[in-house]
């Protein structure tokens, strides 16, 4: 796998838990927040997460429509569809599993391999 | 499930089209506007502000890209621009697309137009349900009546015994129908109606023969098993055609009673549309009559005798059922019939009983006898014409490379800009493409219309029968074929600027230099031309042979002559007459066309030039009976008196039948030499006696010999003369099948310069008996030359292909001439300021053009000689390495293409020297 599809995939994660979190955002503010969380990840292209967000639209997990912001300003908001939410789910619970398991790895000693 | 989601949403976004940019554009704008106000409130200036928010964002194309791609379908969005791009480069160049479509679609046009009628001859199947579970006596046809109990190489026609012996006992087949081989014609005229009898073509076919083909009738029904008894009521099916043409499609007709040859017959049911029967032949029949009525229509009753063999078999073979089986178990029911008529068997059958066998072959095809005929014909037209297209393919690639050349800067620099090679090559073929289906689309009318041509002069028809039944209309095979071919086209010349457009070195755009005609380039071109002249020269040879040969066969010494005589074909059975008044009717025509001021001879024959006659097994008296292997027939015609006259066949030796042969005097008759030869090597044969059966051997005595004439059977073309011989009409061989007293053609004589016209014979005959049908009346040359209407036409579509060709290469090489004398302006204006004249300067080039001829001939020639290999067959005994077409066709070649690169040596030598050396 690429490195840009493993981001494509755990973007398109965290675009989903912001959404879950905040409620309907735009575009600029879901980027902000993953910035915030996400530390230097999306640092530099942010103009990255568009083609994520039209891949969550053509799956249905999210939906967008045209709404006013805070200053009054017309935006795009996006938020989180019943799919979407069911997909959250699922994707949690398998990154959890995917931890969980890797952790147990991590902290075996030699002798729990034999 | 998600991705088919993805799918959908992917479509609908394709369809939904550009509205998404823009909402994509306010977004980005919105995005950046927030973050450049975020930066603001950070402390930056409002130009920092926006740079950071801009780095921060990233590659805003990139991003739009990556949106684009993921949106609708990208590889079509790309096809589609290519087209548009294409279209409108085309549309620039109205003169090279103009002219480029026109050749792509003559040379598309020819090829689909050959392949329709190779599809409808030889690749459609009979109109019928499930034609692969059908299944036919005999690999080849072997027309139309064989008498006796033995066939060479195969059974391909049986007696009704037979075919009762086989359907009663071969349980493979789930139903087996038989069906007349031929299909003679009637008198037909319907109950109370008293207008005169048309002719029609009608078949004899068994109860079952729609039923095994699975049809139904159109109205009405269709023979059934009952109507095909003994004593059961005449009936008879009439076809969709004669229905609907002459008889406008009158539901009335079903049930109404009709006089075939006088005896009435009710119509039960009109066939299919398009249905024309078990043979795609010539006219198709109009009337499908039962087996059992045949006794009653012909008093000779071919249905009663087991040796006269006269019926094609068809069966549908049971499900899961093996071909093989089934004809293992028929050769024994062969061998089990034959053996139960052994007590009738002369003692040649018996000799060839052990080698008597048969063959099933697939008959979903129906009866070859038509596609046997044609086959090499279209086979040859098929690769004439795909020579032809290549040629076309050859000049446009041509062409094309022309325009890449003054592309190739763009590539050039396209490539240096990073373009992936595929993108470059992208242009090219698309522009390619585009040309040739566009060509293929304007070359299907006329591959249409071509077609109906070909068909209508191949099948000259008789006015109201039908025509040969050959489907010349679009059909889903031919167009497809056509899109194949196009594209395959398209390919084939889009290669090479294609490839052209890849080798493209990049630093040639930097370089800068519009000098650049590489040696590669040129190369290229100039092979496309010599192998334009190759091809060019196969089709000419070829053309040539084909017409010399039908040449040959048309100006050959028939041996009779052809000019200033009239034929009538009668036909005195529709008019009712008995055997006993045809004599009197004969003597009465006779007298009654004598008398026309011009006539100089008029008799009847039983078939007139280019008919031999009907074939007839000769026993010589004193002289051993022929072996089984030895081959004693020869044909034999019956002549009223004036009939070698009115030929001019001279009498070599003896007499000529004259009024004093008649019933009462000793039965004579007269031979050719070929007879004379065959049965009696040295001897002289005035005198001695023959007979055509080996219990009549003292039967005729020779009174003369006659001078060989030409005839031709169905096979003899170009083979030596047959043997024939001449009985006199008055003395009625009733040994003989009684339908040979019904003489078929009245051969009419001028006397020297004088044309008797056609309307003055058809009022002596009808002066005679006005319900006598004349079928047709016409020039004894128009006659023989019927049977040279398909090597004539196929002569001419070759010559037609050659001549095409021929100017595609004369066009290809002053295209390369032309291009290439302009390329070397320099040299050609440094050497004039050198010294050379003008005629140097045209002997330069077209020493180029000279030598690449040279090279396209020297190819040409193997190809040229296998070509003329394969025709031999089709050449009638024509010499097919006949040097002198051989040279014609170089010649012409040589002639023309030089011409064509006449002018643009000229033109270059009329450079002045000075104007080019100020432009280095």
């Amino acid at each position: 796998m690429k490195e840009s599809d493993v981001r494509q995939g755990t973007l398109a994660l965290m675009v989903l838990k912001t959404l879950d979190v905040l409620g309907p955002q735009h575009g600029y503010g879901i980027a902000r927040r993953i910035e915030q969380i996400s530390g230097d990840l999306l640092t530099v292209n942010q103009g990255t997460l568009y083609p994520v967000l039209l891949k969550l639209m053509q799956e249905g997990s999210i939906a967008a429509e045209w709404g006013a912001s805070e200053n009054n300003r017309k935006a795009r908001f996006y938020r989180l569809t019943r799919q979407g939410r069911k997909q959250l789910q699922t994707e949690t619970r398998n990154w959890e599993q995917t931890a969980a398991i890797i952790e147990r790895f991590f902290s075996a000693k030699a002798q729990d391999l034999e | 499930m998600k991705s088919v989601r993805r799918l959908a949403r992917r479509m609908l976004s394709w369809a939904s089209g550009a509205g998404d940019e823009q909402i994509l554009q306010a977004e980005i704008d919105d995005h950046i506007e927030r973050q450049t106000a975020e930066n603001i409130r950070a402390g930056l200036s409002p130009d920092d502000a926006r740079r950071q928010a801009l780095l921060k964002f990233g590659n805003v194309q990139a991003v739009k890209d990556s949106y684009r791609d993921q949106k609708g379908f990208p590889a079509i969005d790309a096809l589609t621009r290519d087209v548009r791009y294409a279209l409108r480069r085309l549309r620039m160049a109205p003169a090279f697309t103009a002219s480029t479509v026109l050749t792509l679609a003559l040379g598309i046009g020819a090829t689909t137009s050959i392949f329709s009628l190779v599809d409808a001859v030889l690749l459609k199947s009979l109109p019928v349900a499930d034609p692969a579970t059908l299944y036919r006596l005999g690999r080849e046809s072997h027309c139309c009546y064989l008498g006796g109990f033995s066939q060479k190489d195969e059974w391909s026609v049986v007696s009704y015994d037979l075919y009762k012996h086989f359907r009663d006992n071969t349980n493979g087949f789930a139903e087996l129908a038989a069906f007349q081989d031929s299909t003679p014609i009637y008198g037909v005229r319907r109950a109370g109606d008293s207008t005169p009898a048309q002719v029609y073509p009608g078949e004899f076919v068994s109860g079952n023969y729609f039923s095994v083909f699975g049809v139904g009738a159109y109205a009405g029904r269709v023979l059934t098993q009952s109507d095909d008894q003994p004593n059961a009521p005449p009936v008879a099916v009439m076809s969709y055609r004669l229905w609907q043409e002459r008889y406008a499609s009158d539901p009335g007709l079903i049930g109404s009673v009709f006089m075939l040859d006088e005896k009435p017959f009710t119509i039960v049911g009109i066939s299919p549309a398009g249905f024309f029967g078990d043979t795609l032949r010539n006219p198709p029949p109009d009337f499908f009559l039962p087996l059992n009525t045949e006794p009653y229509l012909d008093a000779e009753a071919d249905l009663r005798l087991p040796f006269q063999h006269w019926l094609e078999l068809i069966g549908r073979v049971q499900p899961g059922a093996n071909p093989q089986a089934i004809e293992a178990q028929m050769r024994v029911n062969l061998k089990q019939w034959l053996q139960a008529h052994w007590g009738e068997m002369n003692a040649n059958d018996r000799a060839r009983f052990p080698e008597q066998t048969l063959y099933l072959a697939p008959g979903g095809a129906g009866i070859t006898s038509m596609r046997e005929q044609y086959e090499r014909w279209l086979q040859i037209l098929m690769m004439a014409s795909g020579f032809v297209l290549l040629v076309v393919c050859a000049n446009v690639a041509n062409l094309m490379l022309v325009r890449g050349l003054e592309r190739r800067r763009q590539y050039s620099l396209s490539r240096a800009l990073g373009a992936p090679l595929s993108r470059v090559l992208r242009a090219p073929l698309a522009e390619s493409l585009v040309l040739s289906l566009i060509g293929g689309l304007v070359g299907l009318p006329i591959a249409f219309a071509t077609t109906r041509l070909i068909v209508q002069l191949a099948f000259p028809t008789f006015p109201g029968i039908g025509a040969v039944p050959i489907d010349a209309s679009p059909s889903m095979p031919v167009l497809l074929f056509a899109f194949v071919v196009s594209l395959a086209t398209g390919l084939v010349f889009g290669l090479a600027p294609a490839w052209m457009a890849a080798r493209v070195d990049p630093m040639e755009a930097l370089r800068g230099s519009s000098r650049s005609t590489s040696r590669a380039g040129s190369l290229s071109r100039k092979s496309l031309v010599v192998v334009q002249t190759a091809f060019s020269l196969v089709l000419l040879t070829t053309a040539g042979l084909l017409t010399a040969s039908f040449e040959q066969l048309e100006h050959q010494n028939f041996g009779f002559e052809q000019n200033g005589r009239l034929v009538a074909n009668i036909n005195p059975r529709l008019a009712g007459y008995r055997a006993d008044q045809l004599s009197l009717l004969y003597r009465r025509i006779r007298e009654s066309i004598a008398v026309i001021p011009g006539v100089g001879s008029v008799a009847l024959s039983l078939y007139a030039p280019p008919v031999a006659g009907w074939g007839s097994g000769v026993w010589a008296d004193g002289h051993p009976a022929p072996s089984p292997r030895e081959d004693n027939s020869s044909s034999w015609n019956r002549i009223t008196p004036g009939y070698l006259e009115a030929l001019a066949i001279p009498v070599l030796r003896g007499r000529n039948i004259s009024e004093r042969d008649t019933s009462n005097s000793p039965k004579v008759a007269i031979v050719n030499e070929s007879f004379a030869r065959k049965f009696f090597r040295d001897e002289n044969p005035l005198g001695k006696r023959f007979g055509p059966r080996a219990t009549m051997s003292r039967e005729f005595q020779i009174v003369g010999v006659v001078k060989d004439a030409r005839y031709f059977t169905t096979r003899g073309r170009g083979q030596a003369t047959p043997a024939m011989y001449f009985t006199p009409e008055a003395q009625a061989d009733y040994a003989q099948s009684a339908g040979a007293l019904f003489l078929h053609d009245i051969v009419i004589a001028g006397k020297p310069g004088v044309t008797v016209s056609p309307s003055s014979v058809l009022q002596a005959i009808a002066s005679v008996d006005t319900n006598l049908p004349v079928i047709s009346i016409r020039t004894l040359r128009e006659q023989v030359a019927t049977q040279f209407t398909q090597p004539q036409l196929i002569a001419r579509l070759t010559s037609f292909f050659g001549i095409l060709s021929l100017l595609l290469a004369v066009i290809g090489l002053y295209g390369v001439t032309a291009f290439n004398a302009g390329s070397r302006t320099g040299e050609i204006g440094v050497r004039m300021a050198l010294g050379a004249n003008r005629s140097n300067i045209v002997r330069l080039v077209l020493k180029g053009s000279f030598a690449l001829i040279c090279c396209g001939v020297v190819i040409g020639l193997p190809l040229t000689l296998l070509a003329s290999q394969l025709l031999t067959s089709q050449l009638y005994g024509a010499n097919p390495y006949n040097p002198a077409v051989i040279l014609a066709a170089i010649m012409a070649l040589v002639l023309s293409v030089l011409a064509a690169s006449l002018i643009p040596a000229i033109r270059a030598s009329l450079v002045t020297p000075m104007n080019v050396l100020r432009a280095e």
